[in-house]
């Protein structure tokens, strides 16, 4: 017989408006197994706890039920209690009498009723329960940083500067992401190169960073302190230990005219290229969709003039297998494509804008090109058409974001302060020019910012419209720009030189499929989703990922640095420990009974389901049955219910457990 | 379940000649297969005490093979022999196994369930116009009312996937289908009254689990209807019992039986069982555009997750 004892918690009021717990105490008494009870006013207060500890003592209890709120909420704090009482902690129970009764009934009769049942469940589970013991799993003290933005390498360089390993994978030829295409950065002006190019020197020289640019994550195996990582290296046809970074290539490669990504195709490139001149790595890459040798063998040049012979066509991808214990997810944006209507999407468009049919027409990126001294005008800022010097120039806010009905309702959060920013970059640039901002409102929030904003307004003279832009054409050589003042109620006509757009953020094309191998979850518009959205906000649900910067959400560069380095010490708190414990409820296989048709290999979320062969003492192979690998198991409990024989169980949640449970109802 | 439709048809005879030649051409491969040490044992059908009758049987000696036949009382699905719940079977080594249409899509969902590997047994398979139905003398011709329920409606008369082919298919009589009728009246019956006509049914089972005996897919170590703590199903025949495991079966081969209808063959109170499984197999056709055992397939849709699966049912 079971001594039990139940702890009914009156959460203030949020369990005793609804249930009358101390009839629930005087019913708990009443059951099989049940050696004390009582209820008290806030059972996880430092009171209520005691209250439980000398209750173990006095009564002699051998497990506990609390009945309270959500075990997600208070579980590991009882079960501490439990456990500094003396007791294995997995003897304690949370009955879920809050969210799971007071708060979804009115009647207080009927309610006290069921929380009695969710009681009398619980109790019957506790009865049946076993002493578990934590599962401790070694940690690879080496860190994975997925994008080489602000945000990965600041994450990178934390750790490495920490002591640790850090293996930084980017997707694109050069780390610096796009704050290494920005003019300058608000609220304080200043060069975004500047401060950017030296963090991106400081990876490429660090000692205990590898870094893998022009790289994919292929796939992602393992779990906390133990992922296992492969990279795919794309081919970039130059021999990094060779090259020189001296150049001649790209001066030599006959095709001059390809569009260059990096000046938002304001510029051009050659097939052979370094994205920007401060690339890091300093190693070009050969672009083979728009390289003469590749398309019809008939060209060469950059071989040929290569002195330390470093371009290779033949090069291959190549697979690299990386082991590490944590990984940083910072994958950035982009932004919201305004002339794309995916199909299928809730993603509408904005086809009265013209963006990618008048050429006057830009996103913020692009004007970002035109204002930096290492863009495609060398700062100066021109009209893409004819490059002329544009006289007035109107801006529009909110492009795509906190529009509803054109699919997607959130603040993109940066336009503001980037807007404001432009105005005054303009201005200082274009004396005479006048700048117009349409904005719904000015979200300014943050240190210094609200200042910046209103500098642009009251000292750098640009011109405010409250209101929604309905349309945009072309007209002669002017942008002709509809919309409304809202604040005199009038409609608006703006002949403009240069429109530009500040269109949404959206995460990074793929961010989906990335998410899927690290079995991570997104939200609707592919933003990776925190742990808990204030208590847990830079860790993924999934143990051992780490999130920094825009791929969560819209962020400014300041926040984007802040949750970096937070994620850094999410790494390092968890590399402090040699070995780390995890919760035993997981499955295990009966193996007399499994017949080994692997139903619950297919089903598992977690690859932790393996073959085993059972060989007899001669070694001669009897029969294949499943095993349930501990350290990746995360106890979901979906090969329980699948295995057509039962041969899976759940510990803390066993057949015979969960029957009892029923039964008792 | 009698149809009393039966009478009203035409008397029609099948010929089936060309179970001669599969005959013939099963004894010489299946020696050709044992002298070649290809395989060790070969699983088929020999002659039964009652003349006209056929039973099982597992060769390993070449001149054994003479023994084999295939005749219209080759009813039994010989795939059980090849899974897990015979071990003794499968420890004599690398099998070749003799199957009609229905018994190879059986294997294929075995072959899916990591029962065996394809490439480990020789599959002989056999052109089938039809098998007799339960109850029949053996012996008796193959015609419209010997001929076994399934078989009237068989879409796999030759085994297309199998190493090799034998026997020669005869013309086929159009026959009209049976099952089909029954699935059509389930069917238009209002949930209450199917419920009463599955409570009917049941309670006449005895719990001889002969069903169980001979399905292919039901080769687990240990039943869990059989278990004792926690007991799932009340072993006794007792009608919340016999539903509960009636219904356990149903959803344990939903996905996965293919239609071989062994189980009601077997069952000695006439319970219409394939009917059950056949609505669970219409119902993952209708769902998941799946059938099952029409290929060895790792995942089959009710182990697998997809984004597009028709999710309304969760409200």
């Amino acid at each position: 017989m079971s001594r039990i004892g139940v702890f009914i918690c009156h959460c203030g009021e949020n369990i005793s408006r609804t249930v009358d717990v101390e009839q629930v105490a005087q019913a708990a008494r009443q059951m099989t197994g049940v050696a004390y009870a009582c209820d008290y006013k806030y059972m996880c207060s430092d009171p209520g706890q005691t209250l439980l500890k000398k209750a173990v003592a006095e009564h002699k209890l051998e497990g506990i039920v609390v009945a309270a709120c959500s075990p997600r909420m208070h579980e590991k704090t009882f079960r501490n209690a439990a456990q500094a009482a003396g007791l294995n902690p997995f003897l304690c129970e949370m009955a879920n009498i809050r969210e799971h009764c007071s708060w979804v009934h009115d009647d207080r009769a009927e309610a006290t009723t069921k929380a009695t049942d969710i009681v009398r469940m619980l109790v019957e589970r506790v009865r049946k329960n076993k002493k578990l013991v934590p599962i401790t799993v070694p940690v690879t003290k080496r860190a994975l940083v997925i994008g080489g933005g602000i945000a990965g390498i600041q994450a990178a360089l934390d750790i490495a500067d920490c002591g640790h390993q850090v293996v930084l994978v980017e997707r694109e030829p050069s780390i610096g992401g796009h704050m290494a295409m920005l003019s300058e950065t608000f609220p304080t002006l200043d060069c975004s190169q500047c401060i950017m190019t030296p963090r991106m020197v400081d990876v490429i020289n660090h000692p205990r960073i590898t870094l893998h640019t022009y790289s994919e994550i292929e796939c992602v195996d393992g779990y906390i302190g133990n992922f296992s990582i492969t990279i795919k290296k794309k081919a970039r046809s130059v021999d990094m230990a060779k090259c020189t970074g001296c150049g001649v290539c790209m001066e030599k490669c006959p095709q001059k005219k390809i569009p260059n990504e990096f000046d938002k195709n304001l510029g051009f490139r050659p097939a052979i290229y370094v994205p920007f001149p401060q690339a890091v790595p300093n190693t070009p890459v050969i672009d083979r969709e728009h390289c003469t040798k590749f398309i019809n063998g008939k060209c060469g040049v950059c071989q040929k003039v290569c002195g330390p012979g470093a371009v290779d066509y033949e090069q291959q991808d190549q697979l690299v297998v990386e082991q590490v214990g944590a990984i940083v997810v910072a994958t950035g944006f982009k932004l919201y494509d305004i002339t794309e209507k995916p199909k299928g999407s809730a993603i509408k468009g904005y086809g009265e804008f013209g963006h990618g049919k008048i050429p006057d027409v830009i996103d913020g990126l692009t004007f970002e090109r035109l204002a930096s001294a290492s863009g495609p005008t060398g700062g100066k800022i021109v009209r893409p058409s004819d490059g002329k010097e544009p006289k007035q120039v109107v801006f529009v806010q909110c492009v795509g974001s906190r529009a509803r009905e054109k699919g997607i309702s959130y603040c993109s959060k940066v336009c503001c302060m980037y807007t404001a920013k432009h105005t005054m970059l303009y201005k200082h640039k274009v004396h005479d020019g006048q700048a117009y901002v349409f904005f719904m409102d000015a979200r300014t929030p943050g240190k210094s910012y609200d200042e910046f904003w209103r500098r642009a307004i009251e000292e750098e003279e640009a011109v405010y419209v409250r209101g929604m832009v309905s349309r945009v054409y072309q007209k002669g050589d002017k942008v002709v720009v509809m919309g409304s003042d809202i604040a005199v109620g009038v409609q608006v006509e703006i002949e403009a030189d240069l429109v530009v757009l500040a269109t949404a953020i959206q995460p990074r094309d793929g961010a989906d499929t990335l998410a899927q191998k690290l079995g991570i979850s997104y939200d609707k518009y592919n933003f990776y989703s925190e742990a808990h959205a204030k208590l847990r906000p830079v860790e993924c649900a999934t143990a051992g990922i780490y999130l920094a910067g825009a791929c969560q959400g819209p962020k400014d560069i300041p926040d984007t640095v802040a949750q970096a380095s937070a994620a850094a010490a999410k790494v390092m708190t968890l590399f402090s420990k040699d070995q780390l414990e995890r919760e035993p409820i997981v499955a295990r296989v009966n193996e007399k009974f499994c017949v080994g048709c692997l139903a619950c290999k297919k089903v598992c979320a977690y690859g932790a389901v393996e073959e085993k062969e059972i060989r007899d003492r001669q070694g001669n192979l009897i029969r294949v049955v499943a095993y349930v690998n501990p350290g990746l198991c995360s106890g979901c409990g979906t090969c329980q219910a699948t295995c057509p024989s039962k041969s899976v169980e759940l510990d803390g949640y066993t057949d015979e457990q969960v029957m009892a449970m029923l039964d008792t109802l | 379940m009698n149809n009393s439709t039966e009478k009203a048809e035409q008397a029609v005879t099948i010929d089936i000649s060309g179970y001669d030649v599969a005959t013939a051409e099963i004894r010489s491969e299946a020696k050709r297969l044992l002298t070649e040490k290809i395989v060790d044992a070969v699983v088929g059908y020999q002659a039964g005490r009652r003349k006209g009758s056929a039973v099982p049987v597992i060769i390993t000696d070449p001149a054994q093979a003479e023994k084999l036949l295939f005749s219209p009382a080759c009813v039994n699905n010989l795939s059980i022999y090849l899974t897990k719940a015979k071990k003794e079977i499968r420890a004599k080594g690398k099998l070749a196994v003799v199957a009609k249409g229905c018994d190879l899509r059986a294997l294929a969902g075995l072959v899916g369930e990591s029962q065996f590997k394809r490439e480990e047994v020789v599959i002989i398979g056999v052109s089938c116009a039809g098998v007799h139905r339960a109850g029949i003398q053996p012996g008796e011709p193959l015609t419209n009312s010997t001929i076994a329920k399934k078989c009237r409606e068989c879409s796999v008369h030759i085994p297309d996937e199998a190493d090799l082919v034998v026997g020669k298919l005869p013309p086929l009589p159009d026959l009209p289908p049976k099952e089909k009728e029954l699935m059509e009246k389930l069917d238009a019956m209002t949930p209450a009254l199917r419920w009463e006509f599955w409570k009917e049914q049941f309670t006449r089972c005895i719990r001889c689990l002969a069903c169980r005996q001979v399905c292919p897919f039901c080769y687990c170590e240990q039943c869990l209807c059989d278990r004792g703590r926690p007991q799932a199903v009340d072993t006794s025949p007792r009608p919340s019992g016999n539903m509960g495991w009636h219904i356990v079966r149903a959803m344990h081969l939903a996905g996965r039986c293919a239609g071989c209808a062994e189980c009601e063959r077997v069952c000695p109170m006439d319970i219409p069982l394939n009917l059950l499984n056949r609505k669970m197999a219409e119902e993952l056709k209708e769902l998941y555009h799946y059938e099952a055992g029409m290929k060895p397939v790792e995942k089959g849709p009710l182990t697998s997750y997809d984004e597009k699966d028709d999710q309304s049912f969760i409200k």
